[in-house]
């Protein structure tokens, strides 16, 4: 195996074939690191899109323009009028799919995925790269024809991004039958990508990583995204199968889901979430294990219980496979299949306390610098516990019963994937950009952006949590349209609001994104000091990125370590002492 | 213009409505301010190789802290006294749970309320922990971070505690679930159906016989909404309603749930009671007390298609003479038009 990731690496090194140059290289490049910018700034452009039609939706929830108070006085000067009621189930049931399909599961797996994987196991690319580029562009595709639904005649998809059926499988029931088949077409694409990109990075981590990088020897950031991928290989088929046989009942005849003709409305359920569950942590494992590295980095500490950290995440991905029914215990499931689910659903909050007081002591007794991404990645710890702790709530089967489908639920998914993954993606772009673009972002626009993304974050999704236990339903169009619901319309109209203050301060990002890229500080190889392997080479780092395969010869976080000069200790150096601690004991281990 | 005056007076009312959330973020704020970027550029250093490297001093400049002294009395004046007093003037439950009418309320309720106690301390905990790690091992000259890679007890003890905590959570939740939702409702009890359809609520009552024909979701179909034999003989005294739903006080209620077309689910807030309705199939497990009399709306809580926000039916709780005063004046439901409907509803209970 060693002379295969050698020889691999040598011919990028002697550029035996010719990489394309220009506009080319971002239609036909196979590099990794292409095409981990190219679903960078595919899946920045559908954030935009994402927010936009959150925006929409907050809107149109402040403002109903159905509003028909009790003195007659019919709509309201506020309200955006082309929003009805089947547009606003279209506009959440797309905000929801935008955000999950075509941008946290590529920003984070596609992106940072495709980009780091290779650099800090030490190899010169992934192992299947035409596969790789063709996951982004089946990606891609994906993306186009998710957009396209809003064209096609009835519109978009309303029927929520969980798509229950009958509600999505029979087109009588719910008016968008171009839509809703669009949308079964493009989750399938969008599935392909998926599981291209997760056998790719399984072999890559597995058959190439460096001489001496033991899987003990990975950054956390590698172990996240190869449990996840494990996660998405064993989850995503199972949605693309759902959505090969809704497309069916919409279109074939077939009645796998519709009870009038002897379906199972029930079996969708469960097939979406036997992969709804894994994805939420195909969502945060990612971002959990990136976050380790920025936390290390900056506390200039090695990660506190590093194999604790490696254990919680596997128990994650195992766990999450056995937790699905927690989405359906007011479903009128087995009761005692509840209760299973149910204390299923506990158990795995135990990996995610293990992570988190972990990363409390890996700060502890730190010499922590507060930069940009160490800022959004402490957000990310404090955002994750809030979003944790309130899940609590849902997995008590009796608790479940009144918050079930209420913003509760909103408020909780948005602090876990806003708060959550969000945030660890602003950390690792603040961090991995200088190796990304050879310049370092503005730290001053770094900072004003947090600030506004964090409290505009919190004013809006926090309320949402009361708004929930005072019995708003979700997926309404108009609130008002409910007595006990009009005492809360101002605080709609306030988390609008403060929607509209997070949606704009992104901008601030962008611009900073973009401006960076020409007036950037220039990078140098380790602006932060940090020890994993990417930052051993240029940045950006060349065609091959390693000019000889590098050899490992110590953990990802050595930090701080006594007796030295420098506080930082990077995995190729090697051992100074004889110690035979640093040798590299398997120079190829499981391959 | 109107559009923009009427922007600005929201934005004020709410701004003052929703007082103490700004008070309780503004918590957030040293983190943001103490971070400053200005003091980015004055910590630009070069490092021993020659590499350009931040360092970054988090203190509180003297304006800052000087600022949180002056306004803190005043964040404590409005703890105690604003808000209580801002409160009042509310209608009930605005920020909060609305009130419990269901018997078995209390018991989620009080596990909600466990919750939140077992949650607010540890959210207070690692914050204050994370909070006074960030102050104390702030990046300082000449002050190294501690090489420590773990410490096995450690993750034993937090891994344990958790496990305990968790496990008792959910063990004692399921014993109230069970206790909701699998014991037999009383003999006694009132049946009543609610079927679901796009959109609005089809509603069955028993007649003089307290009893309710026997539903069969194979039945259910466009005029026979209950799947009801229309020769049952318990069935001919039933009778009918739609989005009206009356229930006496202090009598269990059980319920009967179906649904004629796509998801839909029972909702009512002060009850505690959420079930979502699968087509196919009729839910007999649930039941209710109402322990107090009111006007209530029965929402459908599960996105069931163009007009679901405004799925929803009245529920009134009222003393039993006043129910049995209404059943009575109420006309037997009429006879249904035929026992197999176009779209016959396979039961999925095998």
């Amino acid at each position: 195996m060693s002379t295969a990731t050698l020889s691999h690496n040598a011919s990028h090194a002697s550029h035996e074939h010719t990489e394309p140059t220009g506009w080319r290289k971002y239609l036909w490049s196979m590099d990794h690191k292409v095409i981990g910018l190219q679903y960078l700034f595919t899946s920045l452009l559908f954030l935009f899109v994402g927010g936009g039609l959150a925006l929409l939706l907050r809107w149109q929830l402040a403002y109903p323009s159905t509003q028909v108070m009790a003195n007659g006085d019919v709509g309201n000067p506020m309200s955006l009028a082309f929003i009805n009621p089947q547009f606003y189930n279209s506009l959440f049931t797309m905000h929801a799919t935008v955000m999950v399909f075509l941008v946290v599961m590529p920003l984070l797996i596609g992106a940072f995925g495709n980009y780091l994987i290779p650099l800090k196991i030490g190899a010169g690319d992934m192992a299947f790269p035409l596969i790789n580029e063709l996951s982004y562009w089946a990606y891609a595709l994906s993306g186009v024809i998710l957009m396209a639904s809003f064209l096609v005649a009835g519109g978009a998809p309303a029927g929520g991004w969980t798509s229950y059926a009958p509600l999505s499988s029979v087109a009588a029931y719910n008016n968008t039958q171009m839509g809703q088949s669009l949308w079964c077409v493009g989750i399938f694409i969008n599935g392909l990508a998926s599981i291209m990109g997760a056998f790719n990075y399984i072999t890559t981590i597995v058959n190439m990583r460096a001489p001496g990088m033991g899987f003990f020897r990975m950054p956390l950031g590698v172990w996240g995204l190869f449990i996840t991928a494990f996660l998405l290989l064993l989850a995503v088929p199972v949605l693309s199968a759902a959505a090969a046989m809704l497309f069916l009942d919409l279109n074939s005849g077939t009645n796998f889901f519709n009870p009038a003709h002897g379906g199972q409305p029930l079996l969708w359920q469960h097939l979406f979430w036997f992969f709804g569950h894994p994805e939420v942590y195909i969502m945060i494992l990612p971002a959990m294990g990136l976050v380790s590295d920025v936390l290390a980095i900056f506390a200039r500490k090695p990660i506190f219980g590093y194999r604790a950290m490696v254990y919680a995440m596997v128990a994650i991905g195992f766990l999450g496979f056995i937790v699905w029914g927690h989405h359906m215990f007011v479903s009128g499931m087995n009761l005692v299949l509840s209760a299973a689910f149910g204390v299923s659903t506990m158990v795995i909050a135990v990996p995610s306390a293990i992570k988190t007081f972990n990363w409390l002591g890996t700060l502890w007794g730190g010499s922590i610098r507060f930069t940009t991404a160490m800022l959004n990645a402490l957000a990310f710890v404090l955002m994750f516990v809030i979003g944790g702790l309130s899940g609590i709530f849902m997995a008590s089967t009796p608790v479940d019963i009144f918050v079930h489908h209420t913003y509760f639920i909103v408020a909780h998914i948005h602090y876990v994937l806003f708060g959550g993954s969000i945030f660890g993606i602003f950390a690792a772009i603040y961090t991995w950009y200088p190796k990304m673009f050879g310049r370092m972002l503005d730290e001053t626009l770094g900072k004003i952006h947090f600030a506004f993304t964090f409290v505009f974050f919190n004013l809006c999704f926090f309320p949402m949590h009361n708004v929930g236990l005072g019995g708003m339903m979700r997926r309404i169009a108009d609130p008002t349209a409910y007595e006990h619901l009009r005492s809360l319309q101002p605080i709609n109209q306030f988390i609008t609001l403060a929607a509209i203050g997070l949606g704009f301060a992104q901008f601030i990002f962008l611009w900073n994104f973009f401006r960076s890229l020409k007036y950037g500080a220039p990078a140098g190889n380790n602006p932060w000091e940090a020890t994993t392997l990417e930052w051993m080479v240029a940045s950006p780092p060349g065609h091959g990125n390693f000019e000889t395969t590098p050899t490992v010869y110590r953990g990802p976080y050595d930090f701080s370590v006594p007796g030295h000069a420098r506080d930082y200790i990077m995995q190729h150096e090697p051992p100074i002492s004889e110690s035979p601690v640093g040798k590299p004991k398997r120079a190829v281990s499981a391959g | 213009m109107e559009i923009l005056l009427t922007f600005i007076k929201d934005a004020l009312e709410v701004l003052t409505e929703s007082l103490w959330l700004l008070v309780l973020f503004t918590g957030f704020f040293p983190l943001i301010l103490t971070s400053r970027a200005g003091e980015m550029g004055s910590g630009r250093q070069i490092n021993r190789e020659g590499v350009e490297i931040f360092e970054i001093h988090w203190r509180l400049t003297p304006m800052q802290s000087r600022f949180y002294r002056f306004v803190s009395p005043f964040l404590v004046l409005l703890f105690v006294g604003l808000l209580p007093a801002h409160a009042e003037i509310r209608e009930t439950s605005v920020w909060w749970l609305p009130r419990n009418v269901n018997m078995f309320g209390h018991a989620i309720d009080f596990i909600f309320y466990v919750i939140l106690v077992l949650t607010g301390v540890t959210f207070i905990g690692v914050f204050s922990v994370l909070g006074y790690f960030l102050v104390k091992y702030r990046a300082r000259p000449g002050v190294p971070a501690i090489h420590s890679h773990g410490n096995n007890t450690l993750e034993v003890v937090w891994t344990t505690i958790p496990v305990f905590i968790f496990l008792g959570l959910a063990i004692y939740g399921n014993e109230e679930w069970s206790r909701m939702r699998r014991n037999t409702p009383p003999a006694d009890a009132l049946p009543v159906a609610v079927v679901g359809e796009q959109f609005g609520w089809n509603v069955r009552y028993p007649g003089a016989d307290g009893k309710l024909a026997k539903m069969d979701p194979l039945k259910v179909g466009k005029d026979n909404p209950f799947g009801v034999d229309p020769a049952d003989p318990v069935g001919l005294d039933d009778f009918t309603s739609y989005n009206d739903l009356v229930f006496p006080v202090n009598r269990p209620v059980r319920l009967y749930l179906g649904s004629k077309d796509v998801i839909h689910a029972f909702y009512v807030p002060e009850f505690r009671l959420y079930q979502d309705m699968v087509p196919g199939r009729v839910y007999d497990f649930v039941w209710l007390k109402a322990e107090a009399t009111g006007k209530f709306q029965l929402a459908c809580n599960q996105l069931c298609g163009q007009g679901h926000y405004k799925m929803f039916g009245k529920l009134s709780v009222v003393p039993v003479a006043e129910y049995e005063a209404w059943a009575k004046g109420k006309a037997p439901a009429p006879a249904v038009t035929g026992t197999s409907s176009a779209t016959p509803v396979v039961s999925n209970q095998r």
